[in-house]
């Protein structure tokens, strides 16, 4: 060997103490680190049940308690909790379902439990609802938000909360624009333009990266002028007068710069620090927006249904809901967990955990949920009034999903939102983008 | 370009080359006078490729919304490892970083020797296919990798995401690796193999010895794919105490709720590691210049 | 000699001759090559059994998938052809193989020429050197999660740090995500401060390898700094050039967080490439078969465009 070593640097050494630095504690996670393999929906005794983060991480510890607090009756399984992310859940699902390590329970995407029905994974939840029948919980659901998840072959998931979408609006500004809140479509225009004089947006909303509030604005819109996206009996119906109304007023807003013209880029963090720097006049968002965008001074506040120009109101609903798998230790279990967890939920809204409505009557009266005026007013207003995506129909499918998450709607938002076209148009790039993702 | 007039500065003495003095003394004059331009430019360049950056590193040391502190704060540091499982993460992390780096150079290293000095028909066509191979995007990949490694029970732990991470920087790795092979003359090896060393023995002791900067950009391009890597992550972990460091970050966005200051100080520890590794192994990236072993024969 | 006839074998095929070149025995020569080839094998194997477990085996697996009418969780029925031809009479796949070939253009020459200017830079003696070295490589190791909300911060709203720049230069206030054009533009800008670091690094060891006396001599002989660059330096790094080249064309195509945490992919597909068109097909429309074709297809023709330039590697030599 006779060619110098260029260096004093040994690269043996570096990497035998990388490797030996790496393989150390390697080995030790890769012993006992692995926490949930093996058997799918359990397979190993326990009944799994994924959760989303659909709070704070005080609500998905609050949960895990209750999940792990649960003693079952003689005979069935315990449960183990788990968080699952939001990115790419899709993914996650779908992956766990195909190689038999799902859950045997979780929550999801609120269209999720009738995409994973379609392909044969969903176990119905008839036995639960029965069993809530004899224990009364079946009467104390808000009305209308069981029907939903009744197809001919039974219920395909339980309702848990109501993920609502409402118009907020901040007093201060109203009060500066001299302009009162809206109460119709017309005077939501009017007061728009008063607020422009201040610099602040009389219509609120965003559509960039990750955010769906646009998506769902476009949708708010149709359903509060009676219109939507589908007929009673689920036939598609994107091209009808409401909704090209509904469109043209949107466009309207565009035009005169109600809405922000920068709102198509927004992201959520976008949207809340509009709200949060008084930006934001008016809009659409969910519930609980004083303390997401940390302005909890009580000039946020949720504004009663606006009319449309015939007189129809409405907001948007989306029922949350959990479901079970047909890929489960034992379909017994399953449902005995399920009971008693819907029997559980009371304890989330009363650590105040949830920013969103609950399913039950009773909940809705506890003084810590009741001791927000803005809950009492979405309860009382909005809830009766809320349509789900499924418009004027009354069941969910799976076509739901593709219409909220697709790119069909996405790129329709988007188009309204740049004002670059009429309300005719855009509907039909939209409609024959639905047609061809919608599987009849 | 005066830039391509200068040697490197530490090259001279440690590779023993000493040009003729008169000649040395000409470059250092020249470089004296173009040195406060390119100083003036490369300051100018970091301060604005590091704008975003500050962003990053301002936030982290913001009093968050629950604060009661003022102007520059080490809390938010403070809560990310007292309210997460922020030091099982940057464990995890550099665990899972660390293996990758080691076993990618280990096998790419070898199979870029072979790409760079082989000339036959099989060796062109391997390197033609790690192209094709690796041209599928990895948001394909993930859902059938993880079918197969559920069988195998390699979901949900580090290793299988090891595995994965070593298969996808191997192919690029193996590239960069062959593309530095590519700079060093075969004279080297041809003498070696003149004082007796088997093919094997003149790549270990003459090839790999001679190619620490090509070695340590692979390595450094392997860190950052694991290290940053959270489109396979998300897939393959699931246990909150199993997550590397970007699904950690990507767990703070919740749906509903995200406090900035948090993320941005999780997001500063994440900077750190590479930082500290770039920095250390910095002075071993110029220390190359296969013309000094020649010279020195 | 103490050279066997592998390694004569070898070094020849390095320089451009074939083993076994002119006039040899042919015994001699199968004898040579399977020697080379033995040690070939071995130290190709581990790669090779890396690539069959982690590239082809999904690959196989998408083909399937592209050629069927499922969802991934059941393969469904064969279709053959369908997809591809849903895919290709789409407009949308046009508009987004169009991004694609102008972000991927636009973010290997835009990295390649700020990676080989600072590269050149940093090579010379300038104080705190390797700090620099440090500072520049950041914007590839922050993660992307994280640099792309930073980037959302400077460019998003009409009162963020660069719109508010532009408005007090008087030049207007560009809003640098929700114009199409202006969207486009900001990707491709991320995606060349997110890739210089790699080209720089890249660079930086082509150049590191290359002897600094052929400067000095160079210089005797009266070549002006101009000729050296274009004349030694250039040539020195070609190869590694080409290669690098080649990697960001495939890290830009199949790039998938840089544009979907920036932008999402609007406004109205602006800035849509086609692996996130494939993937809202797959993950937001549930579209399994076409998404995977779009995929497909993207792949097909990063092969024909990486042949074409690995043709030119081959061509181009640092003896």
């Amino acid at each position: 060997m006779s060619a110098n070593s260029s260096s004093a640097f040994s690269r043996r050494g570096f990497l035998g103490f990388a490797a030996a630095a790496a393989s150390a504690p390697l080995l030790a996670a890769c012993g006992g680190g692995s926490a949930s393999q093996g058997g799918g929906g359990g397979g190993n005794g326990v009944i799994k049940f994924w959760d989303m983060p659909w709070a704070t991480p005080a609500y998905n510890d609050a949960a895990k308690k209750i999940v792990e607090g649960y003693s079952p009756a003689s005979g069935n399984l315990k449960a183990s909790y788990q968080t699952i992310q939001w990115n790419n859940f899709y993914q996650t699902f779908s992956s766990a379902i195909a190689s038999k390590t799902g859950p045997a329970v979780s929550t999801g995407g609120g269209f999720q439990a009738f995409q994973f029905e379609k392909q044969g994974q969903i176990a119905y939840a008839d036995k639960v609802i029965d069993e809530l029948k004899k224990n009364g919980q079946f009467d104390d659901f808000l009305p209308g938000v069981l029907e939903p998840f009744k197809s001919d072959k039974g219920y395909v998931a339980v309702p848990w909360q109501l993920d609502m979408r409402v118009f907020w609006y901040r007093k201060s500004l109203f009060e500066q624009a001299g302009v009162d809140v809206p109460k119709d479509w017309a005077s939501l225009l009017e007061a728009g333009k008063a607020l422009k004089k201040v610099g602040a947006f009389g219509f609120a909303t965003g559509s960039g990266a990750g955010n769906n509030i646009g998506n769902h604005s476009m949708i708010m819109m149709m359903v509060n002028n009676g219109g939507g996206v589908f007929t009673k009996d689920g036939e598609l119906d994107v091209m009808n007068d409401r909704n090209v109304e509904a469109i043209e007023f949107l466009l309207e807003l565009v035009s005169n710069g109600i809405v922000d013209p920068a709102s198509v880029s927004y992201t959520t963090e976008n949207l809340n620090a509009m709200w949060k720097n008084k930006k934001a006049a008016f809009g659409p968002y969910v519930l609980g927006v004083p303390e997401r965008v940390g302005d909890t001074s009580g000039d946020i506040v949720v504004a009663s249904p606006i009319a449309g120009p015939h007189g129809d109101k409405g907001g948007l609903v989306f029922p949350n809901n959990i479901m079970m798998y047909t890929n489960t230790p034992s379909q017994a279990s399953s449902e005995a967990f399920l009971v008693s967890y819907m029997g559980q939920l009371k304890e989330l809204w009363r650590q105040k955990l949830m920013n969103a409505l609950p399913v039950f009557k009773s909940i809705t009266e506890i003084p810590e949920f009741a001791s927000d005026p803005n809950n009492v007013k979405i309860v009382k207003e909005w809830q009766p009034i809320a349509k789900t995506f499924a418009s004027q129909g009354t069941v969910l499918n799976d076509n739901l999903a593709v219409l909220d998450g697709g790119q069909a709607l996405n790129q329709f938002t988007q188009t309204v939102l740049t004002g670059k076209t009429d309300a005719r148009s855009a509907l039909q790039a939209f409609e024959s983008g639905l047609k061809s993702v919608i599987k009849k | 370009m005066s830039a391509a007039l200068h040697a490197h500065p530490e090259s001279g003495p440690v590779l023993g080359v000493a040009g003729p003095a008169k000649n040395r003394r000409v470059l250092s004059e020249a470089g004296h006078r173009g040195q406060w331009w390119r100083l003036v430019a490369i300051l100018a360049i970091t301060a604005i490729v590091l704008v975003p950056i500050m962003v990053t590193v301002v936030l982290a040391f913001t009093p968050g919304p629950t604060s009661t502190a003022t102007g520059f704060t080490l809390e938010n540091f403070g809560s990310v490892f007292s309210e997460t499982l922020a030091s099982t993460w940057l464990q995890n992390s550099l665990v899972t970083t660390l293996s990758t780096v080691v076993v990618s150079v280990a096998v790419a290293a070898p199979a870029g020797y072979v790409l760079s000095r082989g000339r036959s028909k099989a060796v062109s066509g391997y390197s033609l296919l790690l192209f094709v191979m690796q041209s599928l995007p990895i948001i394909t990949s993930v859902v059938p990798l993880f079918i197969l490694f559920a069988g195998m029970g390699l979901v949900d732990n580090l290793l299988g995401l090891t595995i994965i991470y070593v298969g996808s920087t191997m192919t690029v790795a193996t590239w960069m690796m062959a593309a530095y092979f590519d700079s060093i003359p075969i004279s080297l090896e041809e003498a070696s193999w003149i004082d007796g060393c088997s093919v094997f023995g003149s790549f270990t002791k003459v090839v790999l010895r001679n190619s620490l900067p090509g070695i340590l950009s692979t390595a450094i391009f392997a860190f950052l794919l694991a290290w940053n890597d959270y489109l396979v992550a998300i897939v393959f972990l699931r246990s909150t105490e199993i997550f590397t460091l970007p699904m950690g970050v990507q767990s703070f966005f919740q749906q509903n709720q995200t406090d900035w200051t948090s993320v941005m100080a999780l997001a500063v520890i994440m900077m750190l590691p590479p930082v500290i590794v770039f920095a250390a192994l910095n002075k071993y990236f110029s220390v190359g210049g296969i013309g000094g072993s020649l010279a020195g024969r | 000699m103490a050279l066997t006839t592998a390694q004569t074998g070898l070094s020849r095929a390095r320089r451009g001759v074939a083993p076994g070149g002119a006039g040899r025995p042919a015994n001699r020569k199968s004898k040579l090559t399977a020697q080379t080839s033995r040690t070939f094998f071995w130290l190709l194997l581990p790669s090779v059994i890396l690539l069959v477990l982690i590239h082809g085996y999904p690959l196989i697996e998408a083909g399937v998938q592209a050629t069927h009418d499922g969802s991934l969780i059941e393969a469904g029925n064969f279709v053959g052809g369908e997809n591809f031809a849903t895919v290709l009479s789409s407009p949308a796949f046009w508009k987004a193989a169009q991004f694609t070939l102008l972000f991927t253009i636009v973010g290997v020459f835009g990295s390649w020429l700020v990676g080989l200017g600072l590269a050149l830079l940093l090579r010379t003696k300038i104080p705190a050197g390797g700090t620099f070295k440090v500072l520049l490589l950041l914007p590839w190791v922050v993660p992307i999660v994280v640099s792309s909300t930073a980037w959302n911060w400077l460019v998003a709203t009409p009162d963020s740090l660069i719109p508010s720049l532009f408005r007090n230069l008087g030049l207007g206030t560009p809003l640098f995500l929700a114009d199409p054009s202006l969207a486009a533009l900001t990707v491709m800008v991320f995606k060349v401060w997110v890739s210089f670091p790699f080209m720089m690094m890249m660079i930086s060891a082509a150049l590191a390898s290359v002897d600094s006396t052929v400067y000095e001599a160079a210089s005797m002989d009266g070549a002006t700094r101009f000729q050296q660059f274009s004349q030694i330096t250039l040539p020195l790094i070609a190869r590694s050039t080409y290669i690098s080249w080649i990697l960001m064309t495939i890290f830009c195509v199949n790039d998938f967080p840089t544009i979907y945490l920036l932008t999402g992919g609007g406004p109205v597909d602006a800035t849509t490439s086609l692996v996130v068109l494939a993937y809202r097909t797959v993950f937001q429309d549930f579209a399994t078969g076409p998404g995977v074709a779009i995929a497909f297809l993207m792949t097909m023709t990063l092969v024909v465009v990486s042949v074409l330039l690995y043709r030119q590697i081959r061509k181009s030599s640092v003896e």
